[in-house]
């Protein structure tokens, strides 16, 4: 796609662009904006190509890959037993942590967490908690006794802006593609997993949940993020982008376009009333979309 | 039994755990004739898929799925050294693993792997030529999704075909097969099942079209008749899995000039 | 219309806020602030030289360290670091001190709801006493949503943990301008109706949230003027409070 918009100069004028791009990257942008078009041609509303696919770790109980340009985010859930809090003994739990390898990015070193990936993961927590979407009560096994703890990790692959729509989007995609595991009470007052094997041998021990099934998910929320730039409003922002226009806008929206989250961390631009409300406009449009791809990723699996 | 997988205090795994399966498997495993468990030859490698450019935030990288070990590697760099180096005159290799939470069976957080990481510097520090980059480091991070037996062989295998990626001047890309001793048999490529069976371990790294060994590892019991045929089976493998690797890179190197 | 509130304030009262600056000796700069039971000190030390790795050393640099109460810093303190760091980023003025590094620490004294905000207005006072040099003020307020749905104004911790949803949101304060109409955007908005940092928690109407910009531009507009005079005080020790 960069290829192809640098591909309207002459061969002589290409290192000049890069070198344009490079010195002077807020002109090179402003440049572009006046055009109504970004440098990898997109239209300034429009988000990148957005792929989905479940099922992408085999160890894992639920696990999904989302890309949204070329950033990738691998999410999985692993089921473990705890003990439920005494107040709720008929609630689980989940723990959402999102992790910023070295592999993604050239500003993470190994042993040097980055700044971005504890907010994240934050955010990630709030939303998904705060949405609504799971209930909590479905991730009981014996009132009192014993409940799931859902773990999800993010790993980001491959950093190009935008993270925290992809994270979301790998992890909502992640509990609808969770089955969670037939499991069976044995003697020892443990929960073990009930394999056809042990049928024959423990048949006393009858599996706690009839059969291998999946969450109920309501109101799924969405994100968008914008970059607001003077007048200009950019939708799902690319890294450079990002590091070259300060002011980020990340609205939630569930698929009832209920607001989740409304957040926009400081910035150089103020944020007013019509460029929210256009912010929230683009934010609508997109949850249709990734509505639509979550729902292909779903038919998909299930065909398989 | 389940319950001692279980790494946190506050859960545990409902999944049964290897020391169970240990005790049915392990007089299968000790037979002559078994069947491995995927079904494959005792000589013969899983199917590699490799990719490279998985990364574009990277100046290289690659991806490499054996079987169910899935790997990530990417390079950095040549770039700045740290602050704190000294001058050098040739170029500096940084190397670290690292594991998801979700590779293992049973979920882990243990992201320290600073034995495998120096194996991967020792194993790749020969093919380099570190002359060509002065006074500049190149990381190279590998990060496996999936820990499906053999990991360092394929994260090695991986990180030198990212380093071409990257455009790092190489003498010759590095291939690294593994070969287990279960019993009396020598088994190529192992699962993990068969790792946590196995009675030695033998692992060579290579430079296929030199034919150059940069690292060889060997641990558990060995008689000197089986090293030396293991020896053979990993040298005829990596000069395999080096002609992939070259395929690989040929067919990248081929659409992108379309 | 009436809501019930456990304190007997009105649903649009804010808490009693006390203000003092200078309250370390050490610092380059502190102020103390207090909303009710609420209470946060900051303390600025800088510009000192040099920015860290990965800033750009052509703009000043600044950090923020968070210290809870009682207990380590976690994810939640990181992320009010990074919430502080960039609204604090976008009051200042970057360009006069480049290459230089400009440290905020955040003591929390006692958290009853409406941390954030408290420590936002806390850390401008800092700034202010410090002498760096500032775009404008920034004025944080709480909103809530209860189920009924209407808007109360800076909650208590009480309130904010039964509520459906609510709002911190950061206004810059009015600027009084020897130009005519110097606070005008060609738009014709004045610039305190800008937001310059919205975190929310909980689900609510899109309309819902803009009737909650609302009551908290006004409340940070009343907000906004008692800082004001605060600072116009001399700095020292003399507390000013207002009800």
């Amino acid at each position: 796609m960069v290829e192809s918009a640098k591909g309207m100069n002459d061969l002589s004028s290409e290192m000049e662009v890069d070198a344009f791009r490079r010195l002077f990257p807020l002109r090179f942008h402003e440049r572009h904006l006046l055009e109504s078009v970004r440098p990898d041609a997109r239209p300034l509303g429009k988000a990148r190509d957005t792929s989905l696919a479940l099922g992408a770790v085999a160890s894992a109980d639920g696990s999904a890959l989302a890309k949204i340009g070329s950033t990738t985010m691998l999410a999985a859930i692993k089921m473990e037993v705890m003990t439920p809090a005494k107040e709720t003994p008929d609630e689980g739990c989940i723990a959402i942590e999102f992790h910023m390898p070295a592999i993604c990015s050239p500003i993470v070193r190994p042993g040097r967490p980055a700044e971005a990936a504890p907010v994240v993961s934050k955010q990630l927590s709030d939303t998904i908690v705060s949405s609504g979407m799971l209930d909590l009560k479905e991730l009981s096994l014996v009132s009192g006794k014993a409940a799931w703890m859902a773990y999800l990790d993010i790993y980001c692959l491959d950093a190009d802006g935008a993270l925290f729509d992809a994270a979301l989007l790998a992890a909502v995609a992640a509990f609808s593609h969770l089955q969670i595991p037939v499991v069976s009470l044995n003697d020892d007052g443990r929960i073990v997993v009930f394999s056809k094997e042990s049928e024959g041998e423990k048949p006393k021990n009858k599996p706690v949940n009839e059969e291998k099934r999946k969450l109920k998910l309501r109101s799924i929320p969405f994100g968008l993020t914008c970059i607001i730039h003077k007048n200009y409003i950019l939708a799902d922002p690319t890294a450079e982008e990002e590091s070259i226009m300060e002011t980020l806008i990340t609205i939630v929206l569930d698929s009832s376009y209920q607001l989740v989250s409304l957040y926009k961390p400081g910035g150089p631009a103020l944020a007013y009333q019509p460029i929210i409300q256009d912010c929230i406009a683009l934010s609508r449009q997109r949850v249709g979309e990734l509505q639509t791809i979550l729902n292909e990723a779903i038919c998909d699996m299930e065909v398989d | 039994m389940a319950a001692k997988a279980g790494t946190t205090p506050a859960t545990y795994s409902p999944s049964p755990t290897t020391n169970n399966k240990k005790k049915n498997r392990t007089p299968l495993f000790s037979d002559v004739d078994w069947v491995r468990p995927d079904g494959r030859d005792f000589h013969q490698c899983r199917p590699a898929f490799l990719r490279t450019g998985a990364v574009n935030a990277a100046s290289g990288s690659a991806y490499a799925e054996f079987g169910n070990t899935k790997v990530i590697v990417s390079i950095f760099g040549p770039r700045e050294s740290k602050k704190a180096m000294m001058y050098s005159d040739i170029g500096r290799l940084n190397c670290n693993v690292s594991y998801t939470t979700f590779a293992t069976p049973v979920r882990s957080q243990v992201s320290d792997n600073k034995d495998i990481s120096s194996q991967l510097h020792k194993s790749l520090e020969g093919a380099i030529m570190l002359n060509t980059f002065p006074k500049t480091t190149v990381d190279v991070f590998a990060l496996v999704l999936e820990s499906g037996g053999c990991d360092l062989p394929v994260i090695i295998s991986c990180a030198s075909l990212a380093l071409a990626d990257a455009g790092i001047m190489m003498y010759d890309l590095v291939a690294a097969v593994s070969v287990s001793c279960i019993g009396k048999n020598l088994v190529i490529d192992p699962i993990s099942e068969e790792e946590n069976h196995q009675d030695g371990n033998l692992m060579t790294t290579c430079l296929p079209s030199r034919n150059e060994v940069t690292q060889l590892t060997i641990t558990g019991e060995w008689s000197t008749p089986k090293i030396h045929e293991a020896m053979e089976l990993c040298l005829d493998a990596c000069s395999k899995l080096g002609k992939i690797m070259r395929s690989c890179l040929k067919e990248s190197a081929s659409t992108s000039q379309e | 219309m009436e809501v019930d509130r456990a304190d007997g304030r009105t649903p649009n009262q804010r808490r009693p806020v006390v203000c003092t600056r200078g309250v370390l000796h050490r610092a380059h700069g502190s102020a103390s602030w207090a909303q009710g039971d609420t209470k946060v000190i900051a303390a600025v030390y800088g510009p000192k030289a040099g920015t860290k790795k990965n800033e750009n050393p052509e703009k000043a640099c600044i950090e923020v360290i968070w210290k809870p109460k009682t207990g380590q810093s976690g994810k939640p303190e990181r992320e009010y670091e990074m919430v502080l760091k960039k609204t604090l980023q976008s009051i200042c003025l970057l360009n006069v001190h480049p290459n230089t590094t400009t440290t905020i620490v955040i003591q929390v004294v006692n958290d009853d709801g409406a941390l954030l905000p408290c420590a936002i207005n806390a850390a401008c006072s800092a700034l202010v006493d410090a002498g760096i040099p500032l775009k404008h003020l920034a004025v944080a307020i709480c909103c809530c949503m209860v189920e009924s749905g209407h808007v109360i104004l800076d909650p208590s911790k009480l309130e904010e943990q039964n509520m459906k949803a609510f709002v911190y949101l950061v206004f810059p304060n009015s600027i009084i301008s020897v130009l005519p109409d110097g606070s005008k955007r060609p738009g014709g908005e004045a610039m305190e109706h800008g937001i310059i940092t919205s975190v929310t928690h909980g689900v609510m109407a899109v309309d819902d949230y803009f009737s909650c910009v609302k009551l908290g531009r006004a409340a940070a507009a009343e907000l906004s003027d008692f800082v004001r005079n605060s600072l116009k005080l001399k700095a020292g020790n003399d507390p000013s409070k207002v009800g």
